[in-house]
């Protein structure tokens, strides 16, 4: 005893048993799937679903019985054919059908009526105008700094020669009929080497030239692609390895460091992480591609790319956002400065001065007991530079009341005036006097944890007519609002006097 | 089977008249030229999507409308230019014969 199914296909009600029942919608279902890919699946299998049910109709009839059983449902496979059948036919199945239809014209040189390689032939077929045209039209062209010798030799690289019996008739654009049969016949031919196209000497000549020109170019996209495929990977795992340091051993603090202190840190993280996929995805498709120019073969399906593409957009979209939001923190400028009189002398020495007092910052980052060093100077400290970029400026001005005086102009962005003057008021910058000896830090300092929002000082010093002025070699590290290598004077201090046209530049 | 041949030897079998599928099939079995059914259909559709081919449905005693297929007139225009690629061929083919023997 079994049970049976009533089943409703090719609009016939049929009688079946359970496991044959089974193997059918197996059997249909594999079917399905495999038309999936083709564009009238639904009508080939409302077809072969008819065609069954005809079939078991035929059965029952023939037999005279009530239910399928699995023995019909295989005989019935077995006429049908499997999967596996229907892409063995795939393949041998031609698109001749397509091609008869569409007789569409393609780009072929024409050896067999050619002068040099048959460019001007094939453009010919394919314009519909005579070649002779064309072989003008270049012959003139040789005379404008020969520019058609470079098009003519890159049409003869790109363009492929029509070789077989269907490629010329493309060329002329004729419908091509069978031509999967012709060409295994001309194939064979040709591998027997029973026919030879006799041409021109010069013809012969300039195919052998192109193709050594061809293997050349193919072999030098080849390189180029195989280098693009070294260098992209490295590049990649290179940035794959610094995101992963970057976000997983962040007690380095490289938010400390110049340029990632601009960013704040609450989103310093996901705005590095859409850089990367920013920058990551064009280096992966630019690699893929060269995979494919490489090995002639494609690395990935439609659907990988455009999901890559859709990740891609939203790093870029993301980037921008971020980008956007640091911006909005240089929005406003606030800036401040004090003046202080210095005592009055003849002649100054400027110098740099690298030593500064340790500071709270520093036992922080040291790991030092601030109190050991309280008052303590560091000397040499050249950490400093890295945090920021150049941002101290100094102008040298005549003083108009006979003073000296020194005045600090802090100057910082942020988001408001308001934040903007905070950020101004958190610069530190040292400065010392000592008689006639001047002092002047190189680098402004930021307390720990401030961000980067464009701080400057700019220092102007104001000294009286006839007052002399020695800067010392490392002062150099400044901008000047003068010419400060006009002063030209062999590895000595820089010596300028102040006079009523401004600082002038003197022998020591 | 060679590229084409088998889409040749339909058209030639659809233009001796209106046809049902499987009667095509019954044909191509005769030809030895097809080995299972499932193949016929993709092609016929395509085919048929092409503009060389059409059908009419048609009812019949024994169950529901059966589909009859027949030639366009570009169906025979193809068939046409096919016939002549065809006598092409063979003459190509006969005469390598004879020069080879």
């Amino acid at each position: 005893m079994k049970k049976t199914l009533n089943i409703n296909i090719g609009n016939s009600i049929i009688l079946i048993e359970e496991d044959a029942y089974e193997m059918l919608t197996g059997y249909l279902n594999e079917i399905k799937f495999h038309f999936s890919k083709n564009a009238d699946h639904f009508e080939i299998v409302t077809d072969i679903e008819n065609r069954i049910a005809e079939m078991f109709r035929e059965m029952l009839l023939q037999q005279q019985k009530q239910v399928i059983s699995i023995d019909d449902v295989q005989l019935v496979i077995a006429q049908m054919g499997s999967v596996k059948d229907f892409e063995n036919a795939d393949e041998a199945e031609g698109g001749i059908y397509e091609e008869t239809i569409s007789g569409v014209k393609k780009l072929y040189r024409d050896t067999d009526d050619a002068y040099i390689a048959g460019v001007c032939s094939g453009l010919g077929h394919y314009a519909n105008i005579e070649a002779k045209w064309f072989r003008l039209m270049f012959l003139v062209s040789f005379f404008f700094a020969g520019s058609g010798i470079v098009v003519y030799l890159i049409m003869w690289i790109l363009i492929p020669r029509a070789a077989t019996r269907s490629q010329r008739m493309y060329m002329k654009g004729e419908a091509v009929n069978l031509h999967g049969f012709i060409r295994n016949f001309e194939e064979e031919l040709a591998g027997n080497q029973l026919i030879s196209r006799s041409r021109g000497f010069f013809v012969e000549l300039a195919e052998a030239a192109g193709r050594i020109v061809r293997t050349l170019g193919k072999t030098f996209f080849k390189v180029v692609a195989w280098l693009i495929i070294i260098l992209g990977s490295c590049f990649f795992l290179a940035m794959l390895v610094g995101m992963a340091v970057f976000l997983g051993f962040s007690d380095a603090n490289p938010n400390e460091y110049f340029p990632l202190n601009i960013v704040n840190d609450a989103y310093l993280s996901s705005m590095v992480f859409a850089f990367f996929v920013a920058l990551a995805i064009p280096i992966i498709a630019l690699v893929l591609f060269a995979i494919r120019v490489a090995f002639n073969s494609r690395a990935i399906n439609r659907t990988v790319s455009f999901g890559l593409l859709v990740v891609w957009l939203g790093g870029v979209m993301l980037s921008i956002f971020y980008i956007t939001k640091v911006a909005s923190e240089f929005k406003e400028e606030a800036e401040f400065s004090q003046v202080r009189e210095l005592k009055k002398y003849d002649a100054y020495t400027l110098t740099l001065d690298r030593s500064r007092f340790f500071s709270r910052a520093d036992s922080v980052k040291y790991q030092i007991n601030s109190d050991k060093y309280r008052g303590k100077v560091i000397l040499n400290d050249m950490d400093d530079p890295y945090n920021l970029p150049r941002n101290v400026r100094l102008n040298i001005e005549k003083s108009e009341n006979g003073l000296v005086t020194l005045t600090q102009n802090n100057s910082s962005h942020g988001k408001t005036f308001e934040a903007a003057l905070s950020h101004a008021q958190n610069i530190h910058y040292d400065f010392s006097q000592q008689d006639s000896l001047l002092n002047f830090s190189p680098f402004l300092q930021l307390n720990r944890n401030t961000k980067w929002r464009d701080q400057e000082v700019t220092l102007t010093l104001k000294v009286p007519v006839g007052v002399k002025l020695i800067l010392n070699e490392e002062m150099d590290l400044f901008s000047y609002s003068f010419d400060y290598w006009s002063c030209e004077d062999h590895g000595a201090p820089k010596a300028w006097v102040m006079t009523e046209e401004g600082l002038k530049c003197t022998k020591p | 089977m060679r590229k084409g041949i088998l889409e040749y030897c339909v058209l030639l079998i659809i233009s001796k008249g209106e046809i049902y599928a499987s009667d095509i099939i019954a044909e191509l079995k005769k030809a030895k030229l097809l080995v299972v059914e499932g193949t016929l259909y993709p092609l016929l559709t395509r085919l048929k999507n092409n503009g060389l081919l059409s059908y009419n449905w048609v009812e019949s005693t024994s169950g529901p409308p059966r589909k009859y297929y027949l030639l366009t007139a570009e169906g025979k225009e193809i068939l046409n230019k096919l016939d002549i690629t065809w006598m092409e061929l063979s003459y190509a083919i006969e005469t390598s014969k004879q020069t080879k023997s």
